[in-house]
Protein backbone atom coordinates (compact mmCIF):
# COMPACT_ATOMS: atom_id res chain seq x y z
CA UNK A 1 0.00 0.00 0.00
CA UNK A 2 1.13 3.16 -1.07
CA UNK A 3 2.00 5.95 1.34
CA UNK A 4 -0.14 8.37 -0.45
CA UNK A 5 -2.82 7.97 -3.47
CA UNK A 6 -4.34 10.34 -5.30
CA UNK A 7 -6.50 9.40 -7.87
CA UNK A 8 -7.86 11.87 -10.32
CA UNK A 9 -8.26 14.87 -8.19
CA UNK A 10 -9.35 18.62 -10.12
CA UNK A 11 -9.67 22.21 -8.28
CA UNK A 12 -11.51 24.39 -9.67
CA UNK A 13 -11.69 28.26 -9.11
CA UNK A 14 -14.59 29.69 -11.28
CA UNK A 15 -13.97 28.97 -14.98
CA UNK A 16 -10.16 28.34 -13.79
CA UNK A 17 -8.86 24.39 -13.79
CA UNK A 18 -6.37 25.22 -11.59
CA UNK A 19 -5.22 21.25 -11.24
CA UNK A 20 -6.72 18.87 -13.23
CA UNK A 21 -7.42 15.07 -12.98
CA UNK A 22 -3.52 14.53 -11.29
CA UNK A 23 -3.09 11.20 -10.29
CA UNK A 24 -0.17 10.39 -8.51
CA UNK A 25 1.25 8.01 -5.51
CA UNK A 26 3.86 8.28 -2.93
CA UNK A 27 5.63 5.37 -1.54
CA UNK A 28 6.95 5.50 2.15
CA UNK A 29 10.34 6.78 2.61
CA UNK A 30 10.76 8.37 -0.65
CA UNK A 31 11.90 11.98 -1.32
CA UNK A 32 9.42 13.49 -4.40
CA UNK A 33 10.06 16.64 -6.17
CA UNK A 34 7.42 18.08 -7.92
CA UNK A 35 8.41 20.76 -10.24
CA UNK A 36 6.55 22.95 -13.29
CA UNK A 37 6.53 26.42 -14.63
CA UNK A 38 5.18 29.74 -12.63
CA UNK A 39 1.09 29.39 -12.26
CA UNK A 40 1.45 25.39 -13.47
CA UNK A 41 -0.73 24.43 -10.26
CA UNK A 42 1.60 23.27 -7.36
CA UNK A 43 0.73 25.19 -4.53
CA UNK A 44 -2.72 24.65 -5.41
CA UNK A 45 -2.10 20.93 -5.30
CA UNK A 46 0.05 21.09 -2.15
CA UNK A 47 -2.55 22.70 -0.69
CA UNK A 48 -5.64 20.13 -1.55
CA UNK A 49 -3.29 17.52 0.09
CA UNK A 50 -2.81 19.60 3.39
CA UNK A 51 -6.32 20.06 3.36
CA UNK A 52 -6.12 23.85 2.98
CA UNK A 53 -8.46 23.88 0.31
CA UNK A 54 -10.77 20.93 -0.48
CA UNK A 55 -11.15 19.05 -4.27
CA UNK A 56 -13.52 20.00 -6.67
CA UNK A 57 -13.41 16.06 -7.32
CA UNK A 58 -11.04 12.92 -7.04
CA UNK A 59 -9.52 11.38 -3.90
CA UNK A 60 -6.39 11.25 -1.77
CA UNK A 61 -5.87 8.67 0.43
CA UNK A 62 -3.48 7.91 3.28
CA UNK A 63 -2.21 4.66 4.65
CA UNK A 64 -2.02 5.55 8.50
CA UNK A 65 -2.05 2.95 11.25
CA UNK A 66 -5.57 2.20 11.13
CA UNK A 67 -5.49 1.45 7.19
CA UNK A 68 -6.23 3.78 4.05
CA UNK A 69 -8.14 7.28 5.69
CA UNK A 70 -9.57 9.59 2.70
CA UNK A 71 -8.28 12.44 3.26
CA UNK A 72 -10.26 14.74 1.08
CA UNK A 73 -13.03 17.00 3.42
CA UNK A 74 -11.21 16.89 6.12
CA UNK A 75 -9.70 20.00 8.33
CA UNK A 76 -6.39 20.82 8.28
CA UNK A 77 -5.73 19.76 11.68
CA UNK A 78 -6.80 16.40 11.27
CA UNK A 79 -4.81 15.70 8.31
CA UNK A 80 -2.06 16.90 10.53
CA UNK A 81 -3.05 14.41 12.86
CA UNK A 82 -2.66 12.02 10.26
CA UNK A 83 1.01 12.34 9.62
CA UNK A 84 1.44 15.25 7.10
CA UNK A 85 2.84 18.28 8.05
CA UNK A 86 3.84 21.12 5.66
CA UNK A 87 6.09 24.57 5.33
CA UNK A 88 4.64 27.61 2.88
CA UNK A 89 5.85 29.23 0.20
CA UNK A 90 5.81 32.40 2.24
CA UNK A 91 7.54 31.16 5.64
CA UNK A 92 4.44 31.34 8.00
CA UNK A 93 6.71 31.27 11.36
CA UNK A 94 5.08 32.03 14.66
CA UNK A 95 6.84 35.24 14.35
CA UNK A 96 6.79 37.26 17.77
CA UNK A 97 7.52 33.83 19.57
CA UNK A 98 10.36 32.48 20.31
CA UNK A 99 12.09 29.74 18.54
CA UNK A 100 11.77 27.22 21.53
CA UNK A 101 8.29 28.01 21.48
CA UNK A 102 7.40 27.54 17.74
CA UNK A 103 8.78 24.25 17.92
CA UNK A 104 6.69 23.41 21.18
CA UNK A 105 3.64 24.69 19.56
CA UNK A 106 4.39 21.38 16.29
CA UNK A 107 4.49 19.57 19.55
CA UNK A 108 0.74 20.32 20.51
CA UNK A 109 -0.90 17.46 19.23
CA UNK A 110 1.38 15.00 20.42
CA UNK A 111 0.93 16.31 24.07
CA UNK A 112 -1.01 16.18 26.79
CA UNK A 113 -1.89 18.00 29.48
CA UNK A 114 -5.23 18.61 31.78
CA UNK A 115 -6.57 21.36 32.88
CA UNK A 116 -6.78 20.53 36.16
CA UNK A 117 -2.98 19.50 36.36
CA UNK A 118 -2.26 22.88 34.22
CA UNK A 119 -4.23 25.05 36.87
CA UNK A 120 -2.51 23.18 39.91
CA UNK A 121 0.88 23.18 38.50
CA UNK A 122 0.88 19.50 40.42
CA UNK A 123 4.02 17.54 39.39
CA UNK A 124 2.90 15.64 36.84
CA UNK A 125 2.40 19.05 35.12
CA UNK A 126 6.39 20.42 35.23
CA UNK A 127 6.92 16.56 34.16
CA UNK A 128 5.48 17.06 30.84
CA UNK A 129 6.45 20.31 30.46
CA UNK A 130 9.70 19.53 30.74
CA UNK A 131 9.85 16.47 28.62
CA UNK A 132 8.12 18.53 26.17
CA UNK A 133 11.41 21.49 26.78
CA UNK A 134 14.03 18.24 26.00
CA UNK A 135 12.19 17.00 22.82
CA UNK A 136 12.22 20.53 21.14
CA UNK A 137 15.68 21.17 22.21
CA UNK A 138 16.79 18.11 21.12
CA UNK A 139 15.27 18.63 17.58
CA UNK A 140 17.20 22.33 17.87
CA UNK A 141 20.29 20.56 18.92
CA UNK A 142 20.34 18.31 16.05
CA UNK A 143 19.58 21.43 13.38
CA UNK A 144 22.23 24.06 14.72
CA UNK A 145 19.33 25.91 15.98
CA UNK A 146 19.63 25.93 19.94
CA UNK A 147 21.54 29.30 20.00
CA UNK A 148 18.83 30.90 18.85
CA UNK A 149 16.02 28.83 21.35
CA UNK A 150 15.06 32.00 22.84
CA UNK A 151 15.15 34.27 19.88
CA UNK A 152 12.38 35.70 18.37
CA UNK A 153 11.06 33.79 15.22
CA UNK A 154 10.26 36.80 13.07
CA UNK A 155 13.95 38.06 14.13
CA UNK A 156 16.22 35.81 12.37
CA UNK A 157 17.95 36.09 8.83
CA UNK A 158 15.84 34.16 6.35
CA UNK A 159 18.34 31.24 5.86
CA UNK A 160 17.61 30.12 9.12
CA UNK A 161 13.34 30.95 9.78
CA UNK A 162 13.47 28.48 6.58
CA UNK A 163 15.01 25.91 8.62
CA UNK A 164 12.95 26.81 11.85
CA UNK A 165 9.98 25.91 9.76
CA UNK A 166 10.91 22.94 8.11
CA UNK A 167 12.20 21.64 12.11
CA UNK A 168 8.71 23.15 13.17
CA UNK A 169 6.89 20.67 10.90
CA UNK A 170 8.83 18.06 11.76
CA UNK A 171 8.35 18.46 15.23
CA UNK A 172 4.69 17.00 14.54
CA UNK A 173 6.10 14.28 14.11
CA UNK A 174 5.31 13.61 10.24
CA UNK A 175 5.53 10.51 8.01
CA UNK A 176 4.92 12.74 5.03
CA UNK A 177 6.57 16.07 5.08
CA UNK A 178 5.20 18.86 2.21
CA UNK A 179 7.80 21.32 1.40
CA UNK A 180 6.65 24.26 -0.79
CA UNK A 181 10.06 26.09 -1.98
CA UNK A 182 12.30 25.59 0.62
CA UNK A 183 15.35 27.10 -1.07
CA UNK A 184 13.67 30.31 -2.58
CA UNK A 185 15.16 33.36 -1.88
CA UNK A 186 18.14 31.60 -0.60
CA UNK A 187 22.01 32.17 -1.48
CA UNK A 188 23.82 29.09 -3.24
CA UNK A 189 25.48 28.26 0.45
CA UNK A 190 22.37 28.36 2.10
CA UNK A 191 20.99 26.02 -0.38
CA UNK A 192 23.92 23.64 0.21
CA UNK A 193 23.00 23.56 3.60
CA UNK A 194 19.03 23.29 2.70
CA UNK A 195 20.26 20.45 0.75
CA UNK A 196 21.40 18.76 4.00
CA UNK A 197 19.00 19.27 5.98
CA UNK A 198 16.25 17.64 3.57
CA UNK A 199 18.10 14.77 2.87
CA UNK A 200 18.93 14.22 6.90
CA UNK A 201 15.18 14.67 7.41
CA UNK A 202 14.66 11.23 4.60
CA UNK A 203 17.25 9.53 6.41
CA UNK A 204 17.47 9.95 9.64
CA UNK A 205 14.28 10.63 10.94
CA UNK A 206 12.87 8.21 8.49
CA UNK A 207 10.29 10.91 7.17
CA UNK A 208 9.06 10.87 3.57
CA UNK A 209 9.23 14.74 1.74
CA UNK A 210 7.89 15.74 -1.05
CA UNK A 211 8.58 19.26 -1.82
CA UNK A 212 7.65 21.81 -4.81
CA UNK A 213 11.15 23.83 -5.97
CA UNK A 214 12.28 25.67 -8.84
CA UNK A 215 16.09 25.49 -7.96
CA UNK A 216 16.93 22.57 -10.41
CA UNK A 217 20.43 21.50 -9.07
CA UNK A 218 18.76 20.86 -5.57
CA UNK A 219 15.61 18.72 -7.00
CA UNK A 220 18.18 16.87 -9.14
CA UNK A 221 20.77 16.21 -6.37
CA UNK A 222 18.05 15.61 -3.89
CA UNK A 223 14.99 13.50 -5.76
CA UNK A 224 14.87 10.32 -6.44
CA UNK A 225 11.10 10.54 -8.62
CA UNK A 226 10.30 13.72 -10.14
CA UNK A 227 6.54 14.75 -10.91
CA UNK A 228 6.07 17.29 -13.42
CA UNK A 229 2.86 19.77 -13.40
CA UNK A 230 1.70 22.10 -16.56
CA UNK A 231 -1.52 24.28 -16.47
CA UNK A 232 -2.79 21.85 -13.86
CA UNK A 233 -2.47 18.75 -15.46
CA UNK A 234 0.44 16.33 -14.96
CA UNK A 235 2.61 15.80 -17.88
CA UNK A 236 5.50 13.74 -16.54
CA UNK A 237 7.09 11.72 -13.94
CA UNK A 238 10.30 9.71 -13.47
CA UNK A 239 13.69 9.88 -12.52
CA UNK A 240 15.63 12.75 -12.51
CA UNK A 241 17.39 11.27 -15.45
CA UNK A 242 14.36 10.66 -17.18
CA UNK A 243 12.87 14.07 -16.64
CA UNK A 244 15.57 15.72 -17.93
CA UNK A 245 15.14 14.15 -21.44
CA UNK A 246 11.71 13.95 -21.38
CA UNK A 247 10.20 16.42 -24.18
CA UNK A 248 7.01 17.33 -22.99
CA UNK A 249 8.97 18.96 -19.70
CA UNK A 250 11.70 20.72 -22.25
CA UNK A 251 8.11 22.09 -24.22
CA UNK A 252 6.81 23.05 -20.58
CA UNK A 253 9.79 25.28 -19.83
CA UNK A 254 11.16 26.67 -23.14
CA UNK A 255 8.21 26.77 -25.12
CA UNK A 256 6.20 24.95 -27.50
CA UNK A 257 9.08 25.27 -30.43
CA UNK A 258 11.14 23.22 -28.83
CA UNK A 259 8.49 20.10 -29.22
CA UNK A 260 8.50 20.83 -33.03
CA UNK A 261 12.44 21.39 -33.28
CA UNK A 262 12.92 17.89 -30.54
CA UNK B 1 11.40 22.47 38.91
CA UNK B 2 13.95 24.09 41.46
CA UNK B 3 13.47 27.72 40.05
CA UNK B 4 9.88 26.92 39.44
CA UNK B 5 9.58 26.56 43.14
CA UNK B 6 11.52 29.71 43.98
CA UNK B 7 9.81 31.80 41.61
CA UNK B 8 6.40 30.61 42.43
CA UNK B 9 7.40 31.46 46.30
CA UNK B 10 8.02 35.01 45.58
CA UNK B 11 4.70 35.35 43.94
CA UNK B 12 3.12 34.18 47.12
CA UNK B 13 5.36 36.56 49.07
CA UNK B 14 4.29 39.37 47.17
CA UNK B 15 0.50 38.62 46.99
CA UNK B 16 0.85 37.65 51.10
CA UNK B 17 2.84 41.40 51.39
CA UNK B 18 -0.22 43.32 49.26
CA UNK B 19 -2.71 41.55 52.07
CA UNK B 20 -0.57 42.52 54.62
CA UNK B 21 -0.14 46.22 53.37
CA UNK B 22 -3.65 46.92 52.82
CA UNK B 23 -5.15 45.24 55.90
CA UNK B 24 -2.44 47.36 58.00
CA UNK B 25 -3.74 50.60 56.26
CA UNK B 26 -7.12 49.49 56.74
CA UNK B 27 -6.43 49.15 60.50
CA UNK B 28 -4.38 51.97 61.38
CA UNK B 29 -7.46 53.87 59.43
CA UNK B 30 -5.38 55.27 56.20
CA UNK B 31 -7.93 53.73 54.27
CA UNK B 32 -11.64 55.43 54.37
CA UNK B 33 -14.76 54.19 52.31
CA UNK B 34 -13.71 56.30 49.26
CA UNK B 35 -10.14 54.91 48.99
CA UNK B 36 -11.47 50.99 49.46
CA UNK B 37 -14.40 51.58 47.32
CA UNK B 38 -11.60 52.57 44.30
CA UNK B 39 -9.08 49.91 45.57
CA UNK B 40 -11.83 47.04 45.35
CA UNK B 41 -12.64 48.58 41.65
CA UNK B 42 -9.25 48.12 40.59
CA UNK B 43 -9.38 44.24 42.05
CA UNK B 44 -12.61 44.01 40.17
CA UNK B 45 -11.14 45.78 37.16
CA UNK B 46 -8.27 43.19 37.52
CA UNK B 47 -10.26 40.44 37.34
CA UNK B 48 -12.27 41.32 33.97
CA UNK B 49 -9.48 42.42 32.24
CA UNK B 50 -7.01 39.81 32.46
CA UNK B 51 -9.74 38.09 31.16
CA UNK B 52 -10.44 39.79 28.18
CA UNK B 53 -6.66 40.08 27.57
CA UNK B 54 -6.56 36.40 27.51
CA UNK B 55 -9.10 36.56 24.53
CA UNK B 56 -7.71 39.98 23.04
CA UNK B 57 -3.85 39.70 23.62
CA UNK B 58 -3.43 36.15 24.00
CA UNK B 59 -6.03 34.14 21.39
CA UNK B 60 -5.87 37.22 19.28
CA UNK B 61 -9.46 37.59 19.17
CA UNK B 62 -11.31 41.05 19.19
CA UNK B 63 -14.27 40.80 21.76
CA UNK B 64 -16.33 43.93 22.63
CA UNK B 65 -18.65 41.61 24.72
CA UNK B 66 -16.81 41.55 28.11
CA UNK B 67 -19.66 43.37 29.88
CA UNK B 68 -22.05 40.71 28.57
CA UNK B 69 -20.89 38.27 30.52
CA UNK B 70 -19.94 40.29 33.54
CA UNK B 71 -23.59 41.21 33.80
CA UNK B 72 -24.39 37.00 33.82
CA UNK B 73 -22.39 37.13 36.91
CA UNK B 74 -23.60 39.96 38.58
CA UNK B 75 -27.33 38.81 38.35
CA UNK B 76 -26.64 35.72 38.97
CA UNK B 77 -25.23 37.13 42.32
CA UNK B 78 -27.78 39.69 42.62
CA UNK B 79 -30.70 37.07 42.19
CA UNK B 80 -29.50 34.04 44.59
CA UNK B 81 -28.16 35.83 47.23
CA UNK B 82 -31.31 37.95 47.89
CA UNK B 83 -33.18 34.59 48.37
CA UNK B 84 -30.26 32.52 50.18
CA UNK B 85 -28.02 35.31 51.90
CA UNK B 86 -25.20 33.62 53.40
CA UNK B 87 -21.80 32.60 52.66
CA UNK B 88 -23.02 29.63 50.98
CA UNK B 89 -25.49 31.32 48.82
CA UNK B 90 -22.79 33.78 47.29
CA UNK B 91 -20.64 31.28 46.51
CA UNK B 92 -23.10 29.10 45.07
CA UNK B 93 -24.10 32.33 43.00
CA UNK B 94 -20.83 32.86 41.76
CA UNK B 95 -20.53 28.96 40.32
CA UNK B 96 -23.92 29.61 38.77
CA UNK B 97 -22.60 33.04 37.11
CA UNK B 98 -19.90 31.31 35.99
CA UNK B 99 -21.61 28.32 34.59
CA UNK B 100 -24.31 30.16 32.53
CA UNK B 101 -21.40 32.19 31.75
CA UNK B 102 -19.62 29.35 30.22
CA UNK B 103 -22.91 27.82 28.31
CA UNK B 104 -23.58 31.33 26.72
CA UNK B 105 -19.89 31.98 25.51
CA UNK B 106 -19.76 28.61 23.72
CA UNK B 107 -23.79 29.47 22.10
CA UNK B 108 -22.01 32.89 21.24
CA UNK B 109 -18.20 31.68 20.46
CA UNK B 110 -19.03 28.97 18.29
CA UNK B 111 -20.83 31.02 15.50
CA UNK B 112 -19.13 34.65 16.00
CA UNK B 113 -15.35 33.33 16.41
CA UNK B 114 -15.09 32.69 12.66
CA UNK B 115 -15.44 35.98 12.16
CA UNK B 116 -12.09 38.04 11.97
CA UNK B 117 -11.11 41.66 13.67
CA UNK B 118 -13.93 44.30 13.30
CA UNK B 119 -16.35 41.76 12.45
CA UNK B 120 -16.07 39.67 15.65
CA UNK B 121 -15.68 43.14 17.56
CA UNK B 122 -19.21 43.89 16.19
CA UNK B 123 -20.72 40.41 16.49
CA UNK B 124 -19.84 39.89 20.11
CA UNK B 125 -21.06 44.04 21.09
CA UNK B 126 -24.07 42.82 19.39
CA UNK B 127 -24.19 39.13 21.60
CA UNK B 128 -23.14 41.44 24.77
CA UNK B 129 -25.89 43.71 23.90
CA UNK B 130 -28.66 40.98 23.54
CA UNK B 131 -27.58 39.93 26.84
CA UNK B 132 -28.39 43.20 28.20
CA UNK B 133 -31.86 43.60 26.36
CA UNK B 134 -33.03 40.12 27.60
CA UNK B 135 -32.16 41.28 31.57
CA UNK B 136 -33.55 44.57 30.71
CA UNK B 137 -37.12 42.84 29.86
CA UNK B 138 -37.14 39.99 32.38
CA UNK B 139 -39.06 39.84 35.82
CA UNK B 140 -36.45 37.82 37.32
CA UNK B 141 -34.48 40.82 37.11
CA UNK B 142 -36.27 43.52 37.85
CA UNK B 143 -36.10 45.15 34.63
CA UNK B 144 -34.65 48.58 34.01
CA UNK B 145 -34.89 49.31 37.91
CA UNK B 146 -32.40 46.20 38.72
CA UNK B 147 -31.78 44.57 42.22
CA UNK B 148 -31.47 46.68 45.33
CA UNK B 149 -30.32 45.89 48.54
CA UNK B 150 -27.50 42.70 47.32
CA UNK B 151 -26.42 41.03 50.32
CA UNK B 152 -22.13 42.13 50.71
CA UNK B 153 -20.31 39.42 50.85
CA UNK B 154 -17.45 40.65 48.77
CA UNK B 155 -15.57 42.64 50.97
CA UNK B 156 -12.45 43.91 49.62
CA UNK B 157 -10.03 40.67 51.19
CA UNK B 158 -12.50 38.19 49.34
CA UNK B 159 -12.27 40.10 46.06
CA UNK B 160 -8.04 40.35 46.99
CA UNK B 161 -7.95 37.15 47.11
CA UNK B 162 -10.25 35.69 44.05
CA UNK B 163 -8.23 38.23 42.23
CA UNK B 164 -4.68 36.97 42.85
CA UNK B 165 -6.71 33.17 42.16
CA UNK B 166 -7.99 34.55 38.60
CA UNK B 167 -4.74 35.86 37.55
CA UNK B 168 -2.98 32.80 38.78
CA UNK B 169 -5.34 30.40 36.89
CA UNK B 170 -4.47 32.94 33.50
CA UNK B 171 -1.01 32.76 33.99
CA UNK B 172 -1.15 29.11 34.36
CA UNK B 173 -3.69 28.66 31.20
CA UNK B 174 -0.77 30.34 29.28
CA UNK B 175 1.90 29.13 30.48
CA UNK B 176 1.32 26.08 28.97
CA UNK B 177 0.27 23.58 25.99
CA UNK B 178 -2.99 25.32 26.02
CA UNK B 179 -1.48 28.74 26.32
CA UNK B 180 1.21 27.94 23.13
CA UNK B 181 -1.72 26.79 21.17
CA UNK B 182 -3.82 29.52 21.79
CA UNK B 183 -0.85 32.46 21.09
CA UNK B 184 -0.31 30.10 18.20
CA UNK B 185 -3.51 31.11 16.45
CA UNK B 186 -2.82 35.22 17.52
CA UNK B 187 0.33 34.88 15.51
CA UNK B 188 -0.92 32.92 12.15
CA UNK B 189 -4.31 30.37 12.09
CA UNK B 190 -3.17 29.02 8.79
CA UNK B 191 0.56 27.62 10.06
CA UNK B 192 -1.55 26.66 13.63
CA UNK B 193 -3.65 24.35 11.89
CA UNK B 194 -0.80 23.25 9.58
CA UNK B 195 0.81 22.12 12.64
CA UNK B 196 -2.13 20.02 13.65
CA UNK B 197 -4.01 22.45 16.54
CA UNK B 198 -7.66 22.95 16.20
CA UNK B 199 -8.18 26.73 15.66
CA UNK B 200 -11.71 26.92 16.33
CA UNK B 201 -11.11 24.68 20.06
CA UNK B 202 -8.47 26.83 21.13
CA UNK B 203 -10.31 30.40 20.25
CA UNK B 204 -13.39 28.72 21.85
CA UNK B 205 -11.43 28.06 24.98
CA UNK B 206 -9.56 30.83 25.55
CA UNK B 207 -12.86 32.91 25.10
CA UNK B 208 -14.84 30.71 27.55
CA UNK B 209 -12.29 31.32 30.30
CA UNK B 210 -12.47 34.96 29.69
CA UNK B 211 -15.67 34.92 29.75
CA UNK B 212 -15.78 32.65 33.19
CA UNK B 213 -13.77 34.80 34.67
CA UNK B 214 -15.76 37.78 33.94
CA UNK B 215 -18.52 36.30 35.34
CA UNK B 216 -16.33 36.07 38.73
CA UNK B 217 -15.63 39.66 38.51
CA UNK B 218 -19.44 40.47 37.80
CA UNK B 219 -20.64 38.76 40.58
CA UNK B 220 -17.86 40.12 43.24
CA UNK B 221 -19.13 43.78 41.55
CA UNK B 222 -22.72 43.00 42.32
CA UNK B 223 -21.84 41.86 45.63
CA UNK B 224 -19.99 44.31 47.13
CA UNK B 225 -21.75 47.83 45.30
CA UNK B 226 -25.09 45.70 46.40
CA UNK B 227 -26.61 47.43 43.19
CA UNK B 228 -27.04 46.57 39.82
CA UNK B 229 -28.89 47.78 37.18
CA UNK B 230 -28.86 46.51 33.23
CA UNK B 231 -27.00 49.84 32.33
CA UNK B 232 -23.90 49.37 34.71
CA UNK B 233 -23.32 46.68 31.76
CA UNK B 234 -23.44 48.34 28.51
CA UNK B 235 -21.13 48.71 25.70
CA UNK B 236 -19.07 51.62 27.75
CA UNK B 237 -18.14 49.04 30.05
CA UNK B 238 -16.44 46.61 27.68
CA UNK B 239 -14.84 49.46 26.39
CA UNK B 240 -13.28 50.70 29.64
CA UNK B 241 -12.12 47.21 29.89
CA UNK B 242 -10.74 46.94 26.73
CA UNK B 243 -9.30 50.61 27.41
CA UNK B 244 -7.27 48.51 30.74
CA UNK B 245 -6.21 45.72 28.32
CA UNK B 246 -4.24 48.31 25.66
CA UNK B 247 -3.04 50.58 28.25
CA UNK B 248 -1.18 47.62 29.77
CA UNK B 249 -0.31 46.17 26.73
CA UNK B 250 -2.34 43.80 24.50
CA UNK B 251 -0.98 40.21 25.32
CA UNK B 252 1.23 40.97 29.22
CA UNK B 253 -1.31 40.44 32.14
CA UNK B 254 1.53 42.30 34.40
CA UNK B 255 0.64 45.13 32.06
CA UNK B 256 -2.99 44.69 32.85
CA UNK B 257 -2.42 45.07 36.37
CA UNK B 258 -0.41 48.17 36.49
CA UNK B 259 -3.00 49.53 33.80
CA UNK B 260 -5.74 48.78 35.69
CA UNK B 261 -3.79 50.45 39.06
CA UNK B 262 -2.56 53.41 36.97
CA UNK B 263 -6.47 54.01 35.64
CA UNK B 264 -7.90 53.39 39.59
CA UNK B 265 -5.45 56.09 40.72
CA UNK B 266 -6.32 58.84 37.99
CA UNK B 267 -9.66 58.00 38.17
CA UNK B 268 -9.17 58.68 42.03
CA UNK B 269 -7.16 61.88 42.28
CA UNK B 270 -9.20 63.22 39.65
CA UNK B 271 -12.42 62.91 41.46
CA UNK B 272 -11.73 66.34 42.54
CA UNK B 273 -11.74 68.14 39.48
CA UNK B 274 -15.39 67.27 38.44
CA UNK B 275 -16.57 67.67 34.54
CA UNK B 276 -13.21 68.07 33.64
CA UNK B 277 -12.10 64.49 35.03
CA UNK B 278 -13.20 62.46 31.82
CA UNK B 279 -11.15 65.42 29.20
CA UNK B 280 -8.35 65.01 31.62
CA UNK B 281 -8.57 61.14 31.34
CA UNK B 282 -8.87 61.44 28.15
CA UNK B 283 -5.93 63.42 27.63
CA UNK B 284 -4.05 60.85 29.34
CA UNK B 285 -5.03 57.91 27.47
CA UNK B 286 -4.16 59.68 24.01
CA UNK B 287 -0.56 60.43 25.52
CA UNK B 288 0.28 57.03 26.32
CA UNK B 289 -1.18 55.93 23.31
CA UNK B 290 0.90 58.35 21.45
CA UNK B 291 4.00 57.57 23.15
CA UNK B 292 3.96 53.96 23.72
CA UNK B 293 1.62 52.28 21.48
CA UNK B 294 1.88 48.91 22.39
CA UNK B 295 0.70 49.73 25.49
CA UNK B 296 2.70 50.42 29.18
CA UNK B 297 4.47 47.31 28.97
CA UNK B 298 4.13 45.68 25.42
CA UNK B 299 4.11 42.44 25.85
CA UNK B 300 6.23 42.05 28.70
CA UNK B 301 6.23 40.43 31.61
CA UNK B 302 7.28 40.19 35.43
CA UNK B 303 8.48 36.67 36.06
CA UNK B 304 11.53 35.65 38.58
CA UNK B 305 12.18 32.10 36.84
CA UNK B 306 13.78 33.86 34.19
CA UNK B 307 16.45 35.84 35.88
CA UNK B 308 16.90 32.66 38.34
CA UNK B 309 17.80 30.56 34.83
CA UNK B 310 18.19 32.67 31.59
CA UNK B 311 22.28 32.72 32.44
CA UNK B 312 22.74 29.08 33.21
CA UNK B 313 20.97 28.03 30.53
CA UNK B 314 22.28 30.29 27.83
CA UNK B 315 25.75 29.13 28.46
CA UNK B 316 24.71 25.23 27.95
CA UNK B 317 23.08 26.90 24.56
CA UNK B 318 25.80 27.82 23.28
Amino acid sequence: MSLLEVNHLTQQFGGLKAVSDVSLTIEDGELIALIGPNGAGKTTLFNMLTGVNVPTSGEIKMATDKGQVLINGKRTDQVAKLGMSRTFQNIRLFAELSVLDNIKIAMTSNTRENFVETMLRLPSFYKKESAIEDEARKLLTDFQLIRYARSTAGSLPYGLQRRVEIVRALATKPRLLFLDEPAAGMNPEETADLTAVISRIQKDYGVTVVLIEHDMSLVMNLAQRIYVLDHGSLIASGTPAEIKQNPAVVAAYLGGEAVAEG
Amino acid sequence: MKFNLKANLIWLGIMVAGFVLIDAAEFTGMVNTFIENAMVTVGINIILATGLNLIIGFAGQFSLGHAGFMAIGAYATGIMTQNMATPLGFWLSVAVGVVIAIIAAIIIGVPTLRLRGDYLAIATMGAAEIIRVVINNLKITNGPAGIFNIPQFATWPVVYVIMCITTIMIANFIHSRAGRAVMSVREDEIAASAMGINTTKWKLAAFVFGAATAAIGGSLHASYLQTIAPGDFGIMNSISLLIIVVLGGTGSLTGTVVAAGVLGVIDTVLQNFGTLRMVIYALALILIMVFKPSGLLGRWELSFKRVGTSKKKEVVDQ
